[in-house]
């Protein structure tokens, strides 16, 4: 009996550190769902082509991508969102732009979910703090004159993300840029502390705006463009927002490809830069890199260099920037001197 | 012949009547040890749980001090401003204030809430189970019930999430502001269905079970001359029920009562998935979204992952230490009325 | 007792109403559990077609092999840190502990408990995976599910060690049986079916967890790797949670196949557990 048992023991401990060493190599890339979508993607083509990685995708919020990054649990933190100084100050990592991607407002208004109603930066700051409660409020009539008779008395009910999420940011930063009132009270972050609405409701994950939007009438939710198709197919309108010349426009390949030409020239080298509220006319105004949370000391030589590998790839015209990947969620290439730049910082992965 | 037989016997008893002092002592100090350490684990987890949570929160505990339990409003700071706010020595960011007030009255009211509509319900349900039911049907009553209790909280979350939330939302909601807004707390906006009312009504499924088979036993424990003499006296059965057995055994009830209310106060996922994350706010009405503690350590954690000065995951901790105050407390006292309350030896615990 | 309230009291059309609304009471209740089973089962069964059992999960959608091995590795090393623990507790309270120490062992186990999953769940996250450096790790969730069954096991090893016959001990130390031999020969054989009742009840608890795993178990969309550290779990719970608010059909249906699943393994072991109960040496248990 005694033997039987010390004779399973010893296996399991043999199977155990056994299995280790004969383990392949596994990343593990979590974070934006905004980035989600394409990461499946990216990961579905490159394993066929590389099965001795295998890479765990998961679309869990910016902020979960960025905390696992930081704390070696993920080797790719997904974000929507750039590093704060304040972290990058804790422990410094490589925010690393993979595409360029854009996010677009939805809306549940019955009879109105085909059309494109003018929403603008301080009428929407005003509608998530609670400033305006129903859809047929003056200030939002005022910017969408021909369907004034339109828009029903409906409660608003804005959605926001409950968890840590790089949408949260591009957003927040989108109204602090247009409204001063919301820079000084809310501000923006992957979490802010939402001004008290009755109404308001968290939901998680780009899929979760989705969801509650769809089963909630009046509701408006900031989701990425990565899911405008789901947004179609549920019956959801979208907005054409305001920009800096006061221009109402929608997220199309055109107006996203403006915003990134006006501002691209001005990304750092450590590639850190918002790219909201871009100046020109036809300029979208919420577009934004989407980054790689990457720590440059990975400590396991293998998995930093299949990480490279992979990132590399990912940056490949003919690989990751390819537009079979980036049109199916309607995201940008980068341009080629952003390229560069963030293959400089892949090399510093060591 | 029988000289042999005699000499082998008495060596064989010899050796049978007493067995080396060293084997027969070291076997049973060898159980003894390691079974003890066994209990002393069990015995220590909950402590080192507690211990260890209210260590790391600590810098939390100081930071947050009493508005922790006063202010409504959680705000993990600016993170991409720059500055820093200091209390009681230890810092933020810039505009950091964690207040839990929010969750922990929302934890309360589902819970309490929850209860409310739960305890009639599971008496109900435990007297008629032991009443009503024919006996050819009751152990398969008793089996569906206790199914009942076994379910994941993940798949009960699943059906709220996709047929209890639409519902709500798009058919009770509506139709209750409507023709019952007079009544405070059932007016307003009928909202998305995600709310209290759909996490009450989740966790009353959770809990009716757990309940109802604590309360059944208790009845059947109990013994049959109560009711004999109550029904005597001239009462109807229900009387004799409510007025004479009951009563009898309310200790075991209102220690059960006490147990599901400890349960429903730290289920996490199911009231996760259909709460409506609220912040900042308290519900307006029944159909408001809200949010509990356990649900939002979940939500909120990977955002405190990534404050820089790490004092948004120690509030969380802290969160964490009250949710396991109250709910050990909550249990304590259940566990000590249910050691009081008479149980036959054998009965579920 | 049934029977005691019909014919002998007076039916006051109180009595018959407050005894009717119990009834609808009950029928409600278990209506709304078949509504659930059935919501699941109905969905959930027809998508679990047999190459679900051999793919693992891919982005939105796949099979389901990881999930269920990792829930397996999960609760087979959890049982066995339980079994190992509980079962000491156990036999320490029945066997060596004097009676205040029996008391708080009891007292304590009844209160583990009740104990959120969450705190498990965050204090895990905190020591093992970021202080100790453990990483979403095989042996984290593993520890968090055994604490959540380890009172299960205690509570039905220390019944069922308790419910041994003392005449059979007693016949047995006369016959010249060391302690320890009384303990593995008599005790363990005559407790058995009751601790395995408790083993299987158990086994329901932690298969049906969500929250503790997603800080310690992590996710993978790989099978286990069979590394206790830094290795990232799968488990059927996190698809059911995750993968019913994707917007995409082929996610709903892994999601209501994860479902069905678990739930007909808690509905085996639950049915395993009522068996053995039935089963149980003498019907010492008020059982009808």
């Amino acid at each position: 009996m005694r033997k039987t048992l010390a004779l399973v023991l010893a296996a399991l401990l043999l199977v155990f550190v056994g299995g280790r060493a004969l383990a392949a190599t596994d990343l593990l890339e979590t974070g934006s769902t905004l980035l989600y979508p394409l990461m499946n993607l990216w990961v579905a083509a490159y394993q066929q082509a590389h099965g001795d990685v295998q890479i765990t995708t998961q679309g869990t919020g910016s902020g979960t991508g960025i905390s696992q990054a930081i704390s070696g649990v993920a080797q790719i933190g997904a974000s929507d969102a750039y590093m704060a100084d304040a972290q990058m100050k804790n422990t410094p990592m490589l925010n690393i732009p993979l595409a360029i991607s854009a996010q677009q407002i939805n809306y549940n208004v019955p009879g109105l979910n085909n059309v494109h109603l003018n929403l603008s930066g301080p009428v929407l700051a005003a509608i998530y703090s609670g400033q305006i409660q129903y859809w047929d409020d003056a200030k939002i009539k005022d910017i969408n004159k021909q369907y004034g008779s339109k828009l029903p008395h409906q409660q608003i009910v804005p959605i926001h993300r409950a968890d840590g999420s790089g949408d949260t940011f591009i957003f927040t930063q989108y109204l602090s840029k247009s409204t001063p009132s919301w820079a000084g009270g809310p501000g923006y972050g992957t979490t802010i502390s939402w001004p008290s609405v009755g109404t308001a409701v968290g939901a998680t994950g780009n899929p979760g705006m989705v969801q509650t939007c769809q089963n909630t009438v009046g509701s408006i939710a900031y989701i990425g463009v990565s899911f405008l198709n789901q947004t179609d197919k549920a019956g959801l309108g979208y907005a054409a927002l305001e920009n800096q010349a006061g221009k109402f426009v929608l997220p199309t390949a055109t107006t996203i490809a403006a915003a990134a030409r006006a501002l691209d020239a001005k990304t750092p080298g450590d590639e850190r830069i918002s790219l909201i509220f871009a100046p020109g006319e036809d300029s979208y105004p919420i577009i934004n890199y989407e980054y790689a949370i990457v720590n440059p000391k990975q400590g396991d030589a293998a998995k930093a260099a299949e990480l490279k590998k992979f990132l590399d790839w990912s940056l490949e015209s003919s690989g990751g920037q390819s537009e079979k990947f980036l049109g199916a969620v309607h995201f940008l290439p980068l341009p080629a001197s952003i390229v560069a730049k963030s293959k400089a910082q892949i090399e510093k992965i060591q | 012949m029988a000289a042999i037989n005699l000499s082998v016997r008495d060596a064989a008893a010899k050796k049978a009547a007493s067995p080396p002092i060293l084997q027969r002592v070291s076997a049973q100090a060898i159980a003894r040890v390691v079974t003890g350490v066994a209990a002393l684990i069990s015995f220590g987890i909950i402590f080192l749980m507690l211990f260890f949570l209210v260590a790391y929160a600590y810098p939390a505990i100081r930071f947050n001090g009493l508005g922790f339990f006063i202010s409504p409003i959680w705000n993990i700071g600016n993170q991409y401003g720059s500055g820093t706010v200091t209390r009681a020595g230890f810092s933020a960011e810039a505009g950091a204030s964690f207040g839990a007030l929010v969750f922990i009255f929302g934890s309360v009211v589902t819970a309490v809430i929850t209860m409310i509509f739960a305890v009639p319900l599971s008496l109900m349900v435990a007297l008629s189970l032991v009443y009503r039911v024919p006996r050819q049907i009751r152990p398969l009553a008793n089996a569906l019930v206790e199914l009942m209790a076994g379910v994941p909280s993940v798949v009960y979350g699943l059906w709220g999430l996709v047929v209890l939330v639409p519902w709500i939302g798009g058919a009770l909601a509506p139709w209750v502001t409507a023709h019952l807004g007079f009544i405070p707390f059932l007016g307003g906006a009928s909202g998305s269905g995600n709310g209290l009312a759909a996490s009450v009504f989740i966790l009353a499924l959770m809990v009716i079970p757990i309940m109802v088979a604590t309360t059944r036993d208790v009845i059947l424990a109990q013994s049959t001359s109560l009711f004999e003499a109550s029904m005597a006296l001239g009462s109807t059965s229900w009387q004799a029920m409510t007025w004479a057995v009951v009563p009898s055994v309310r200790k075991g009830v209102v220690a059960s009562v006490l147990l599901a209310f400890g349960r429903a106060l730290g289920e996490t996922i199911a009231v996760l998935m259909v709460c409506g994350a609220a912040i900042n706010s308290f519900p307006q009405n029944f159909f408001s979204p809200v949010n509990t503690i356990a649900a939002v350590i979940v939500s909120q954690l990977e955002s405190a992952l990534t404050d820089a000065s790490g004092m948004a995951q120690r509030s969380l901790a802290e969160l964490a230490c009250v949710l396991f105050i109250i709910t050990l407390l909550v249990n304590v006292i259940a566990r000590g009325i249910m050691r009081g309350a008479d149980r036959r030896e054998g009965a579920k615990a | 007792m049934a029977e005691m309230t019909r014919g002998v009291a007076p039916k006051t059309y109180a009595s018959r109403a407050w005894w009717a609304l119990s009834v609808a009471c009950l029928v409600a209740v278990i209506g709304i559990l078949f509504a659930i089973f059935a919501f699941v089962l109905a969905r959930g069964v027809p998508a679990l077609r047999p190459e679900l059992f051999f793919t693992p999960t891919h982005g939105i959608a796949g099979g389901l092999s990881n999930a269920i091995v990792g829930t397996f590795y999960l609760v087979a090393i959890g049982l066995f840190m339980v079994i190992v623990v509980g079962l000491g507790t156990a036999i320490w309270t029945v066997e060596f502990a004097p009676p205040t120490g029996q008391k708080v062992i009891r007292f304590m186990v009844d209160v583990l408990a009740g104990i959120p999953s969450i705190v498990v769940g965050y204090f895990l996250y905190v020591a093992l995976v970021e202080t100790a450096g453990w990483g979403f790790s095989l042996i984290a969730g593993s520890l968090a599910l055994a604490i959540f069954m380890l009172p299960y096991v205690v509570r039905a090893a220390d019944v069922a060690l308790t419910n041994v016959p003392t005449a059979l001990k007693e016949g047995a130390f006369a016959l010249g049986a060391r302690p320890a031999m009384v303990i593995s020969s008599i005790n363990f054989p005559y407790a058995l079916p009751g601790i395995l009742t408790g083993v299987l009840v158990a086994t329901g608890i932690g298969l049906g967890e969500t929250a503790p795993l997603i800080y310690t178990a992590g996710w993978s969309n790989y099978l286990p790797q069979l590394a206790l550290t830094h290795s990232p779990v799968g488990y059927l719970t996190y698809v059911v949670w995750t993968y019913i608010s994707q917007p995409f059909e082929e996610s709903h249906q892994l999601a209501y196949a994860a479902a069905a699943l678990l739930m007909i393994f808690v509905f085996l072991t639950n049915l395993l557990a009522r068996s053995f109960v039935e089963y149980k040496l003498g019907g010492n248990r008020q059982r009808n």
